[in-house]
């Protein structure tokens, strides 16, 4: 018995001291959105077609941000995924194609705080950008991939809005890529006599903005509520690419909607983490 | 510092302008002619090798624009000058219709009588299929008979293997890929791999880079493999004729580099350029050949491939039940 009371209160001391330590010390918490998005893409591939596909996309993204340190809260790294499925057509709707994206990146960004409420942010990432186009009707030339490692220069403004009730964030992102490597497929060749027979001279690129520019600018609202955060946005995206004699485009409108929360404290943005709790948000 | 950014700011938005992709054509009857002519102008790989007069095409036909009224006229004004490149890989698809070029088979003898592989001389009724390949033995179970329509028809390793193990106590093979109009240059590959010892250079292939009707790429080597796990080493024929197109041109021209292989039957049908396709502004698809290939001596294959023996099925023989050309191939196997 008295082995049990002595066990019991070594327990009970050691969660006492934790839940000390964890009040004691500053904590890193990480900031999460999920948003997803109906957007209405328009598609160039020369390699498959000259004509401009038109259509529609469903979109998924997940974007985390955490401050580098607790002793410094002026840098912080970000991580993303974008996942993305659209059905788009010819003019004439003779033909469609089916457009798969996948894009996760990486990066960091310094933040400015130049007056109450307002923070600036700008840095860089890296990201991978996957994508996949079928026109199935196609001869020999049924589909095609975009494949591209970017770095990126990116920036934010976000700016607090107190109402009576709540405090509104407004954000507006941008990022455009600056330097990278893309693949690009021959001109006139099937992935026949580039892939089985093996002439692969000339399909990989180092990509810049002289042949690779586009621009990425979001803006979104975040809205607490009691027990959450929502967020509602926009975003255009233009990119346009050119090597082989061919200029690729895709062009994209979205609107979305998600949740933000921090890692640990899901109460929204009116229950607030303990003082040394630290959000990027 | 500032200056800076915003220099690169206003590239970043203007510049995307200045990298124009080529201007598209009105969807309009002009519009679409002009996109046509211009796609095979820019992108077919034999006009200069056929001694074509592309520009003297456009002025013929682009003559006759003004007395098309209907869609279908228009249609087949457009299949018709894409006739003049006597090509049976270019064709024009509408919801309506499908142009083509088949003079390349329909004037030549066929050489070919499914009634007769009907027949128990041949495969008979009770052949088997494995994958897209129907088989049997013949000549009194001395020689092995594949028949193999379409190398659109999947087979698989194991399938051959199966074959080969029933084929173990003939001498011989036979593998007709007449009336073969094509397919996966994939299955061409595989099913030549299992004859030879080691991977050979059996042809070789470029591609169109610019508008110019020569603008071609380095040739670049096409390797038949060696299949380790199967191999067929004695003696095969392989049968052809005319309407052996495409896909099975690419198959005949690596057999023929086999080291126990001859070719019996007629010349093939030949269709050497690598089709690609493209778009016109009203919605019709448009193929042609784009990637000119060549034999091992770096001889153009698009107007087919001479076979080692060149024999005709005749008629009299038909009447009498038998393939003249599977019987010379018997006997020259022998």
């Amino acid at each position: 018995m008295n082995k049990i009371i002595l066990l019991c209160w070594i327990l009970l001391s050691c969660s006492i001291l934790s839940a000390q330590n964890i009040e004691d010390q500053p904590y890193l918490l990480t900031s999460k959105t999920n948003t997803i998005g109906l957007s209405k893409l328009s598609l160039i591939d020369p390699y498959l077609s000259p004509l401009t596909y038109q259509g529609n996309g469903i979109e998924f993204e997940h974007e985390s941000r955490r401050f580098l340190s607790v002793t410094n809260t002026n840098v912080s790294m970000q991580s993303r995924l974008d996942l993305e499925v659209g059905y788009l057509l010819n003019p004439a709707q003779t033909a469609s194609m089916t457009y798969l994206e996948i894009k996760p990146g990486w990066g960091m960004q310094y933040h400015f705080r130049p007056m109450k409420g307002l923070v600036l942010l700008a840095g860089g990432n890296c990201d991978l950008d996957f994508g996949y186009k079928e026109v199935i009707r196609n001869i020999n030339n049924p589909g095609n991939v975009d494949l591209a490692i970017n770095l990126n220069l990116s920036g934010a403004a976000m700016y607090d809005i107190p109402l009576r009730k709540r405090t509104l964030r407004l954000q507006l992102e941008l990022e455009t890529p600056v330097i990278g490597w893309m693949y690009v497929p021959l001109a006139g060749a099937s992935y026949y006599e580039m892939f089985d027979v093996g002439n692969l001279s000339n399909i990989s690129h180092v990509s810049s903005i002289i042949n690779r520019r586009g621009i990425d600018p979001k803006i979104s609202l975040d809205i607490p509520f009691k027990r959450s955060v929502w967020q509602v946005g926009f975003r255009y995206r233009t990119l346009k690419y050119s090597a082989n004699n061919m200029v690729f485009e895709r062009n994209e409108i979205s609107l979305l909607i998600g949740t933000t929360f921090d890692g640990i404290a899901f109460g929204g943005r009116e229950k607030r983490a303990p003082k040394n709790f630290i959000s990027p948000n | 510092m500032k200056h800076y950014i915003l220099i690169l700011l206003v590239a970043v938005v203007l510049l995307p302008s200045c990298m124009n992709e080529p201007a598209t054509e009105p969807d309009t009857p002009e519009g679409n002619f002009q996109a046509l002519w211009k796609i095979i102008d820019t992108r077919y790989c034999y006009l200069d090798y056929k001694h074509i007069n592309w520009d003297s095409i456009y002025t013929v036909y682009h003559q006759q624009l003004p007395s098309v009224t209907t869609e279908v006229s228009f249609f087949d004004l457009m299949g018709k000058m894409l006739s003049e490149l006597k090509d049976g890989h270019v064709n024009l698809y509408s919801d309506f219709d499908e142009s083509r070029y088949w003079k390349w088979f329909q004037d030549y003898p066929s050489n070919f009588n499914s009634s007769l592989l009907d027949s128990a001389r041949y495969l008979g009724k009770n052949y088997r299929i494995a994958g897209g390949l129907h088989y049997n033995k013949i000549d009194n179970g001395r020689i092995g008979y594949i028949y193999y329509g379409s190398f659109s028809d999947a087979f698989s390793d194991v399938n051959v293997a199966n074959i080969m193990n029933s084929f173990s106590s003939c001498h011989a093979l036979i593998i007709d890929v007449r009336n073969n109009g094509g397919g996966s240059l994939n299955y061409s590959e595989q099913l030549a791999s299992y004859f030879f010892k080691e991977k050979t250079v059996t042809g070789y292939i470029r591609h169109k880079t610019g508008n110019g009707h020569s603008d071609f790429s380095s040739p670049v080597e096409i390797v038949t493999p060696t299949n380790k796990n199967i191999q067929w080493q004695r003696p095969v024929a392989i049968l052809t004729n005319r309407m052996s197109f495409s896909a099975t041109n690419d198959f005949v021209n690596r057999m023929k580099q086999a080291p126990n292989a001859i070719i019996v039957g007629d010349r093939t049908g030949g269709g050497g350029g690598l089709p690609l396709s493209s778009e016109l502004p009203n919605g019709w698809l448009v193929r042609f050949s784009s990637s000119p290939m060549y034999d091992k001596s770096m001889e153009n294959t698009e107007f087919g491939i001479n076979p080692t023996i060149q024999v005709a099925l005749s008629a009299a023989d038909q009447a009498k039940g038998i393939d003249t050309i599977i019987e010379r191939a018997i006997v020259a196997l022998k």
